[in-house]
């Protein structure tokens, strides 16, 4: 009898160390996991960024980052002269029309 | 550049003209070379005797600070009108697009030729009031289209 509930209470010694050392392995397991889908969730965000392995479409950005600074300097000074063109042409025939009339200006089409 | 040429003398007899522009002393500038630098103290007026000055205004491309080619003055315009109206600082930059040469009127000397011949320094003043009020008007109706179209993407 006494041999029987010693095996027994350290049976259940065995059990519940074994469920401490499943539990404890569990939890350090969990931060890891959601800390990938985290990092999973937020890379598509990085517009910009050139990710490791990514190919040229992830790399390319909008037109505008493609643009040369000189081209986009003409642009801008192209952009310029329209206005001042379009504001000399209100002061002529100042009306609301000629006040808002569009532009063919690449800066802003 | 004849007297006749230059817009700020614009109806002023011609020997009155005359000693205006005798109050200045001309300047050379090679292509490229900066006639005086957004922010400078503007001591004088110029007007442009031969070549061209481009006016431009700083603007951040990529990180890089740009100059933007806002204007461009031919001879006979004046520019540096900021010499004549408090508190004397340039509010762009100008620098030769080409050789150039342009006649430097110090505000002192002005001011004085103006205050001992008052008819020459109100057709002057005139001259210049027109100046920067057609300056004023564009710039006004490039901002009014500018935000026109700010408000155009805000509802978009």
């Amino acid at each position: 009898m006494e041999m029987f509930l010693m095996a027994a209470v350290m049976s259940l010694l065995a059990v519940a160390v074994s469920a401490a050392l499943f539990a404890a392995a569990t939890r350090d397991d969990r931060p890891e996991a959601t800390g990938s889908v985290k990092r999973v969730a937020l890379e598509p965000q990085r517009f910009f960024a050139s990710a490791p392995g990514a190919g040229p479409a992830v790399q390319a950005g909008p037109e505008a980052e493609s643009v040369p600074v000189e081209a986009l300097l003409l642009r801008i000074e192209q952009h310029i002269r329209l206005e001042q063109a379009a504001a000399e042409s209100f002061l002529h025939t100042p009306n609301g029309q000629s006040l808002h009339s569009p532009t063919t200006s690449r800066l802003v089409n | 550049m004849t007297t006749a040429s230059a817009d700020v003398l614009v109806g002023i007899a011609p020997q009155e003209a005359a000693r205006v522009l005798a109050l200045g002393a001309s300047i050379r500038l090679s292509a490229g070379q900066v006639l005086f630098n957004l922010g400078d103290a503007a001591q004088s007026l110029f007007v442009v005797e031969r070549g061209r000055i481009a006016l431009t205004l700083p603007m951040t491309l990529r990180d890089k600070e740009q100059d933007v080619l806002i204007e461009e003055r031919s001879p006979g315009q004046s520019l540096g009108w900021s010499a004549l109206v408090p508190p004397h600082r340039f509010t762009l930059k100008a620098a030769a697009a080409v050789d150039t040469e342009v006649l430097a009127l110090p505000r002192a000397a002005l001011f004085d030729h103006f205050a001992a011949h008052p008819a020459v320094g109100y057709a002057a003043m005139r001259n210049l009031g027109a100046v920067v009020g057609h300056r004023l008007q564009v710039m006004q109706t490039m901002w009014l289209r500018e935000v026109q179209r700010v408000v155009e993407i805000s509802r978009a």
